[in-house]
């Protein structure tokens, strides 16, 4: 028998990493989205005593956000992109991820490698590579002129909200489709027997076993990709470029890039961490309610 | 803050973003040092002073182009007639790709060092590092509206002019003995460039610079939506606005000028869904963008590097406003507190205005223009560095004066409201 305090150990490393990396890095934000500016370098002076936080730049922040505040469109059109961007993604990425895990036999390995190919080369490539396609005569224009739905080329880059959602999609897939392939390849196929053996229709026991059995797949891969898209500054920067596209990130990027209010955009990535948070503690619930309903399930 | 041409912070190219997300990394992992170093300013920020005269955030008197300012000297420079230090690195703090790697090599090698040239994202980001301890440079790019910055914080030292005979030589008057630093107590000059409006004119068939007010062509660039673009950069972009309704104060600190400049571009989302970006230099070329505000450097480099073959210099044209209505910028170079060869970074300083050096760095590398007497727009057409229709894209020594406009410090009140003036605009409306 191994000792106890040995599985215990083996987290330390990952712990560890989150306390370096995460813990230490957020706190230092807060200390900044909480703290003052100096007057000479205009660089921000955190506060790192909890009990002397400047809150001023966070009411700020909240009051630009709200209804009638400069930033309230550009939160809303945030919000909306990444919903979208999430249903596209969830349109497409399940049905591949269920092909993936139930029919593609022999195929599965060199599947799951092709949706795994991108993400060896870097997110910022293959935006500019899109940049390439989407040009007036990249070969996106050539082909849909070819097969005649376009009369004459369209304007991708022209600065437009679907150009944006379709380049999130395109960036952000591969994160969803793989935790929905992990869920679909462990539900067990008698659940499945066992409902079309009582009557069940493929449409019915789809949507009565499978899907709500995928559903921490779901969860996992919307978390995974909703969280950095919220963050997301580039992804609009490089296929757009226009005002009317801008994202949250953009502000915070704004704020960060050397101007005199750096506290403003730590106070913003603050109010997004709580907004995110808020997310991800839905998820961890639904997660925990799923499996005690599969628990629940397992004992009868 | 005012930016810089080489920072480009709206768009990323492949290379900015590589840039950038290095600097993030750096960013992330030196953000307790750099806080550390910043907590320990103790100067408290006042904006007037006893006379009423506006102070930046070093609390130095603001200079503007009619208002010499001259700085306070926090140290003595260094004695003249000393020999130059050999041996070991000498380190170059600079934007990315904004000196010729062979010019600093020759330095290099005639005086026995070896030249390392450290980048940085932006010149604020820079002076952040250079304050944190985390980069320990001799020489460094400078902008007037930083000076204050660097000299209040004594992140650069003053200088011995005994060893820089170029300045008085080979520089234009006008920039020998500045208005932002008076006796060139901490700088000599580098580049100048203007700001103004590139087209192509190919595309573009309004005759731009015979408009009334050319800034106007933004306001009925309809037939041009989603190929007009506008410069990334807070203070740019306002500044046009300003112009555009004549308001010739650039460094103007009245909320109620600067919000109806915002209102002003806001309108621009409806007519020509306006972009906005840095890459006007390669998208202009390329025909990316038919219209677009641009820096004078710009269409220099543009037609240098990215004009694809095929494509006629006449298709592209550049206006810049007469004296007194364009804003015009120039970059220099300072020598940091940090350096151990104090002598060797004033040769430095001399070395980037000889006139072979200014010119090779401006025509083989940079297409950034150095304000020496030996480079006029006459000379450059006729060396076919520039091609005939882009001549005025050229500055002169007669672009400066006191009668000239230039984005400078402001406020730190002031920062904010261009600032979140800027966000506004960028937050881009309704959805």
């Amino acid at each position: 028998m191994y000792p106890r305090w040995l599985w215990r150990g083996l987290a330390l490393p990952g712990i560890a990493w989150l306390i370096v990396l995460f813990v230490v890095p957020f706190y230092a934000v807060l200390g900044v989205a909480f703290g003052t500016v100096d007057p000479i370098l205009l660089q921000p002076v955190p506060i790192w005593n909890p009990l002397e936080w400047n809150v001023g730049w966070l009411q700020e922040v909240l009051n630009r956000l709200a209804p009638g505040g400069i930033w309230f469109d550009v939160g809303t059109r945030t919000i909306v992109y990444v919903a979208l961007s999430l249903a596209l993604c969830l349109l497409i990425g399940y049905p591949v991820a269920y092909y993936t895990a139930r029919h593609a036999g022999r195929w599965k390995g060199l599947i799951l490698i092709l949706i795994i190919l991108p993400l060896w080369i870097s997110y910022m490539m293959r935006m500019l590579a899109w940049v390439n396609l989407l040009q007036a005569d990249g070969y996106i224009n050539r082909f849909l002129l070819f097969t005649h739905v376009l009369s004459q080329p369209r304007d991708w880059l022209g600065g437009s909200s679907s150009t944006v959602i379709f380049a999130l999609v395109y960036g952000y897939i591969p994160y969803l489709i793989l935790p929905l392939f992990a869920s679909l390849d462990r539900i067990d196929r008698s659940h499945l027997e066992a409902a079309r053996d009582l009557g069940a229709s493929p449409f019915s026991a789809f949507r009565t076993v499978t899907l709500p059995l995928s559903k921490t797949g779901i969860l996992g891969g919307a978390v995974l990709i909703t969280l950095p898209m919220f963050g997301d500054y580039y992804t609009p920067n490089i296929v757009s470029m226009s005002p009317k596209t801008s994202m949250i990130g953009n502000q915070i990027d704004l704020y960060f890039h050397g101007g005199p209010q750096p506290t403003i955009g730590a106070a913003l990535t603050v109010v997004l961490a709580v907004f995110l948070t808020i997310l991800m503690l839905y998820y961890i619930w639904s997660i925990h309610r799923a499996q005690r309903d599969v628990g629940t399930v397992g004992a009868l | 803050m005012t930016h810089h041409p080489k920072e480009r912070p709206g768009y990323l190219s492949r290379r900015d973003f590589l840039a950038r997300a290095a600097g993030a990394t750096v960013a992330v992992s030196g953000a307790g040092s750099l806080l550390a170093a910043c907590s320990s300013s103790t100067t408290v920020a006042q904006e007037t002073s006893t006379t009423g005269e506006l102070l930046g955030p070093g609390g130095l008197p603001l200079a503007r182009p009619d208002k010499r300012v001259t700085l306070p000297l926090w140290e003595d420079p260094i004695a003249s007639g000393l020999e130059p230090e050999t041996g070991g690195t000498f380190t170059v703090f600079n934007y990315p790709d904004y000196f010729y790697k062979k010019l600093l090599k020759e330095f290099g090698e005639k005086y026995g060092v070896d030249v390392q040239y450290t980048a940085f994202d932006n010149i604020s980001s820079g002076i952040k590092r250079l304050a944190s301890g985390a980069v320990q440079p001799d020489v460094m790019e400078m902008t007037p509206d930083n000076l204050d910055l660097a000299v209040a914080g004594k992140l650069i030292k003053p200088l011995n002019l005994d060893y820089i005979p170029n300045l008085q030589k080979n520089v234009w008057p006008e920039l020998v003995d500045p208005f932002y630093d008076g006796g060139s107590h901490y700088t000599v000059p580098y580049t100048c460039y203007a700001t103004g409006i590139a087209w192509r004119t190919d595309h573009v068939t309004e005759d731009i610079a015979a408009m009334p007010q050319p800034w106007d062509i933004f306001w009925q660039a309809k037939a041009y939506k989603g190929k007009t673009a506008l410069l990334s950069e807070p203070r740019e972009t306002i500044a046009m606005a300003l112009l555009r309704k004549g308001h010739t104060d650039i460094n103007t600190e009245d909320p109620a000028l600067i919000n109806q400049a915002v209102a002003d571009l806001k309108e621009l989302y409806d007519i020509c869904n306006i972009k906005v970006g840095d890459v006007q230099y390669q998208a202009v070329p390329e025909g990316t963008s038919w219209l677009n505000q641009a820096w004078s450097g710009d269409m220099i480099a543009g037609y240098i590097y990215y004009l694809p073959k095929g494509t006629p210099a006449t298709a592209l044209a550049y206006w810049k406003a007469d004296k007194g209505k364009v804003p015009i910028q120039n970059d220099c170079f300072s020598i940091c507190s940090t350096t151990k060869k104090p002598v060797l970074s004033h040769l430095f300083l001399n070395y980037l205005l000889d006139n072979g050096v200014a010119y090779s760095n401006f025509v083989n590398f940079n297409g950034y223009q150095p304000p020496i007497n030996e480079v006029d727009p006459e000379s450059l057409v006729k060396d076919g560095v520039v091609p005939e229709n882009l001549e005025n894209s050229v500055l002169t020594k007669d672009d400066f004066g006191p009668d000239s406009l230039q984005e400078m410090t402001l406020t730190a009140t002031g920062q904010q409201l261009w600032e979140d003036g800027y966000s506004d605009f960028l937050a881009g409306g309704g959805s």
